[in-house]
Parts: C-alpha cells; structure tokens; sequence
C-alpha cells in the first residue's frame, strides 16, 4: 500500500474480525507488515490492539479473515505453529515464569531448539549436557546485550517493573524470532528505561532484522523509531502508511491524536 | 561467612550448572551419602532400619513423586496412594510370573506401569485446571482400590487378601535366588535398607537432572503462565503428560519398594486415600517444588509422632500412660506444629532451609 513495493510482506492480515460473545473487538481489519521494518500499532485503550497481537500468533481465533506469514496462509493460527514459524510475543501484563530465574526464564525462550528428550535429559546424558552449554552461550549472549549479567540468578518476581518487562523481551528474543510482537513494552517505565528499551529494539531490528510489531502509547518513541503506522480506533483500522503520513491523515486527527487524553 | 558464593568464580558454564554449585554444598553431600552407606548402614539398629530410615526414604520418593506434578508443574493430584498401588502390584506381578525378572528391573518396570497409568488419569489436566483435577486423581485412587479388589488374579488368588512376598522374589540377578548370600541379604535389615537407600539415591539424582534441565524448565512454565508457555512454543499438553508420567513412575517405583523393601508383604489395603492425603501433606510441609523439600516433609510428617511417642514414653515410662493417648495427642501436636511453621513460612521446610543458608551466608554482618 503505501510501503514501496520493492519491500517484501511478512505478515499480511486480511479482512481480520474477531467478537467476543457478540461484541466486536476487531472489526474488519486489513494491513500488511513489511520485512525488517518497525510497524507500531497505535490507538487509545480498547481499541482492540492486544487483541490484534493476539490473532496474529493463535491466542485469540478470529471469526473471520486470513493470517499470511511467511507465505503460509492460516485462518486459525495456533500459538504453537506461530513460536515454531518464528514469531516472538510479549506481554501488556507482563507473563514471566514468576518461579523462575532471570536465566531459566530466558533459557526456555530457547525450548524449540532443544532436541533431548527427557530420558537424555534425567539420566544427563547424550545431547542434554550439550545443548545445555551451547543454549547457554547464547543466552548469555542475551543477556549481556539486555546488561541484566547482575540479575540471572535473581527470581523474576523480586525484579522492578522495568527489569521484569527487559527479560520478557529476552525470553521472546532467546527464540530467534523472525517477528517480535511487543505488547507496550515501554509503558509504566520511567524516560530513562524507555530510552533503553527502544534502543534495544532498534538494535534487534538493525542487527537480527528481525521485524517488529509494536504497540506503543508514546508518540514521540512512535515517530522516532516506526518505519510503518498503523491506527486502530474502536476496532478499526482508520490510518495505515509511514508516520509522517499517518500524523497528517485527517482521521487519525480527530479520532486519536487531536482528542486529549 | 562460614558460607558464601562471593568471591568463588566458576570459569564455565558446565561448573554453573552443576548439581551443587558451592563446594562446601558438594562437600557435605558426598560426606552425607558416605555416612548413609558406612556408618550408618554399620551401626543403626533393626529398629532404626525397619521403622524409621527405609519408610522415610519409600515415603519421600513418593513425596517427590507428587511434587513434580503439584510443585513442579502445578498438576494436584489426590491419587497418590493410587499410583504407589499400582507400581506394587506391577512388581509383584512381574516378579511372580517372569521367570527371569529381577528386582531391579521390575521396580523401574513398575514405575513405567504406573507411569502409564498416570498418563491416562492425568488426561483431564490437558482441559480442567486446580481443583477440579484432583476430582480425576481421586479417581485413579478409587480405581485402584476398586481393581484390586475386584480381580483376585492380581495377588495370585490369595484368599486373605494380604500376600507375604516369598523370598524366593528377591532376586538381583536371574536364578540367584537360592543362593545363601541373596537370602542372608534380603533377610537383613541392612540388605533392603542399602536397596532403599541405592534406589532413592539414583531417582533424587534423575529427579535433580530434570529440573535443571528444559524438561524442568518446561514444568514450570506451565505451572506459572502456561498462556506465556504456549506463546514461546511449549508443547503445555505433552509437558503435563510427562510430568504425570514421571511423577506417577515416582509414586509407582515408592509402591514397589514400600512393599518389597519395607512392610515385606502385598496389601492393597494400605495404599488408600488417607495415605494419599499423607503424601500430599508430606509435599506442603517439606515444600512445593523443592526436592530436598519432599524428604523433609517425609521427614517430619513421618518421624514427629515416633518422636513424640517414644519421647514420652522415656520422660514417663513406658506404658504409663495409655498408647493411644499419646498416639492422638502426638497427632494434636504435630497438627499444631505444621500449621504454626506454614504461617511463618508458607514455603515449607524448604523454604526454613534456604532462608537459615541465607543467614549463614551473611553471618556476622546483617540478619
Ligand atoms: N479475552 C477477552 N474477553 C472479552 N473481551 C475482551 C477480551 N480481550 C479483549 N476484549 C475486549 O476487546 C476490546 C479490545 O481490547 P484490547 O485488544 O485489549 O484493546 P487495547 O489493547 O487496544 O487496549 C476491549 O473492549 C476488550 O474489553
Ligand atoms: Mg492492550
């Protein structure tokens, strides 16, 4: 649509309507994400943006439309199918593994890629150890670019909120995910956090060109990182294009930016 | 101070992830596990074998093995008992009618049976959550208690209901029955303790490799958010069936042993829904998730009425007051107990434990 054609799509969400028990959450909805681009998802609360994230990778079955991901077309996407095809998810309402450690909680962001069963696994024998060490490399690789060495061993639960949502996004990350789906992953942070935050998501899609999906309150954050807009309001899509143009499309104006919040 | 991780660096990630990460951890461990085998084996007394060490030890295999479905994975089960019944009758029954089957290998056979068992009545897990799943699990416990009843077949058509397992069952090694070493062996207290005691070791270590590795990792995240779990690509069905099967192996592997190595005979009696309830509460006191947790709850919930009881009778003399007074007041006092420690510490023992680690740790310098 409005993306230069050369751009391959990703994702490609067609005629998306999803109803909870008769009342409409996602009303029709269409919109393409590019490859290796920033698409933020904006809108005021219960628009039905979470709701999007949650059709793309299988939590919500939506009544009616098509997901296309990776050229594979599925009307009812399962959130196994979605991890195995390589998109990464995180939370609005942070969905850590509270029992766990920092390093536990992001070791099994890697679970796809272990092939021990769990006799290798009890007795610690064959593949078990090794893949082990070897997931561990590369988690700690993770942790290093996320700065959480300090933490690994802490329980998630005694962690601040910023931290919380930091290992979230290395959990996501642990997976080599294709796309990220980042369900307001700045919000309730303090300027300083929020900074660090969209800097990590900008060096993952710089260095991994992994493409992400971001729903975002902040519009300054939005404007400075997004190659791509998406406005939702009252669960529809009513803007669509790069930033500049959706902050100068008349709809977005008077249904969500010039309204004061 | 006498205890700490500051100032020891491992240089790997193999040293990082090893069983026990601190040396002095290590240290005590191999010196705990020298003494089970020598001195104690060496110096304890029928008494101390026979009632107290091996049902402590078939109790919290059990114990563990209810922890990986409740404390590990979130799973409850009431069917406890249930599963032990059936890896006893497994064992018993492979025993009586293979010719070449030996103890070792039908103890882990009847934990596979049992493990089997465990699957089919953990099914309803993969729709039903909390309580409603301890309605499945109670089922396995009356099914239990219902089919062996029911087909005599089972305990090899003994009228009375209660088989005495004959010695010519215990066999190490195909056709060693007969030898004069097996029998002095299996005869002795000693023999069935250091069998008990062997067992148990081996399924704390497989039990200690699961949770640290992504089997582990995989229970708990499905105990915790098991949405998140499927977000990130967790198989959440084929995890709570495995840890159904293997917590239910556990249960099995502790039914086998409960009967050859400590009551010595086969009775579906004992294996009912209170001695489920026991095990369950042995899980809460010890500490959910926490294996060192389970032999502290098998421990304590086991060990405190013997305690209590044979304490009274040395301040008063025995037999001076009535046995089953003592026995019911020692109940009222363990009772007590256990809700007093699960106010001031909801984790259990467990959690008693690391927190005066802790303290250790910090010793002198802050409380
Ligand atoms: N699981 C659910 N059950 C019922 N209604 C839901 C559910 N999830 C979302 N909704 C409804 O869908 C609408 C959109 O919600 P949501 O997607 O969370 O909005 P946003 O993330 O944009 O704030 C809201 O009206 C909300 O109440
Ligand atoms: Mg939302």
């Amino acid at each position: 649509m409005n993306s230069p054609d050369n751009k391959k799509s990703i994702l490609v969400l067609k005629d998306i309507s999803l109803s909870f028990k008769g009342v409409k959450a996602i009303t029709d909805i269409s919109f393409n994400v590019y490859e290796g681009e920033i698409c933020s998802v904006i809108g005021p609360n219960g628009a039905g943006k979470s709701s999007m994230l949650n059709v793309i990778n299988g939590v919500y079955i939506p009544q009616e439309g098509t997901i296309t991901f990776d050229g594979k077309e599925f009307t009812k996407m399962k959130p196994h199918s979605a991890a195995v095809m390589g998109i990464g998810r995180t939370f609005q309402n942070i969905a850590l593994f509270s029992g766990m450690s920092v390093l536990d909680n992001i070791m099994s962001g890697r679970n796809l890629m272990m092939k021990a069963n769990f006799w290798e696994h009890a007795l610690n024998i064959g593949r078990a150890e090794k893949e082990e060490l070897e997931h561990r490399q590369a988690v700690e690789e993770i942790i290093e670019f996320l700065g959480l060495q300090s933490i690994r061993k802490t329980p998630v639960a005694s962690l601040a909120y910023g931290l919380q949502k930091r290992v979230e996004l290395g959990r996501a990350l642990a997976a080599k995910p294709k796309m990220l789906l980042l369900d307001e992953p700045m919000a309730g942070m303090t300027m300083e956090e929020k900074l660090d935050m969209s800097c990590f998501i900008q060096e993952i899609n710089r260095n991994y060109g992994t493409t992400i999906v971001l729903i975002e309150h902040d519009m300054g954050v939005v404007m400075d990182i997004s190659d791509h807009v998406v406005v939702l309001d009252y669960g529809k899509k009513i803007g669509d294009g790069a930033p500049d143009e959706v902050m100068n499309n008349q709809d977005v104006i008077d249904a969500y930016l010039g309204v004061s919040h | 101070m006498f205890y700490r991780e500051a100032g020891k660096l491992v240089g790997s990630f193999g040293k990082d992830r090893r069983m026990l990460p601190l040396l002095e951890d290590r240290w005590l461990a191999v010196l705990f596990v020298a003494f089970m085998y020598f001195v104690v084996t060496a110096l304890a007394s029928d008494y101390m074998f026979t009632a107290i060490l091996i049902p402590i030890m078939v109790l919290g295999v059990a114990t563990l093995g209810l922890n990986i479905a409740v404390g590990y994975t979130g799973q409850l089960s009431l069917g406890t008992a249930g599963f032990m019944c059936f890896g006893a009758f497994s064992a018993f029954n492979l025993i009586l009618r293979i010719d070449w089957m030996t103890i070792p290998l039908a103890f882990f056979l009847s934990g596979m049976i049992a493990g089997g068992v465990g699957i089919i009545f953990g099914l309803p897990s993969l729709r039903i959550k909390g309580f409603y799943l301890i309605v499945s699990t109670l089922a396995a416990q009356f099914f239990a208690e219902w089919v062996f009843n029911a087909y005599p077949w089972f305990l090899n058509y003994t009228s009375s209901g209660v088989v005495s397992l004959p010695m010519h069952h215990y066999r190490v090694f195909p056709g060693q029955e007969n030898t004069p070493f097996n029998a002095a062996f299996w005869h002795s207290s000693q023999g069935r303790y250091l069998v008990t005691l062997t067992v148990t070791i081996l399924l704390v270590l497989a039990c200690k490799n699961l949770v640290r590795s992504n089997t582990g990792r995989n229970w708990m995240a499905v105990r915790d958010m098991d949405i998140a779990a499927k977000v990130i690509g967790i198989p959440v069905a084929k995890t709570k069936l495995m840890a159904f099967f293997i917590s239910t192996f556990y249960c099995g592997v502790a039914g086998a042993m409960y009967c050859y190595c400590y009551i010595g005979n086969l009775d579906f009696m004992i294996f009912n829904l209170r001695r489920s309830f026991l095990v369950m509460f042995m899980v809460i006191v010890g500490g959910l998730g926490s294996i060192l947790g389970s032999f502290l709850g098998a421990i304590f919930v086991y060990a405190w009425p013997i305690v209590i009881t044979r304490g009274s009778d040395f301040i008063f003399g025995g037999g001076a007051i009535d046995t089953a007074f003592i026995e019911n007041n020692s109940k009222i006092v363990v009772g007590t107990i256990i809700i007093v420690l699960l106010i001031r510490e909801p984790g259990g023992f467990a959690a008693l434990w690391a927190s005066s680690k802790q303290k250790l740790r910090v010793w002198p310098f802050a409380q």
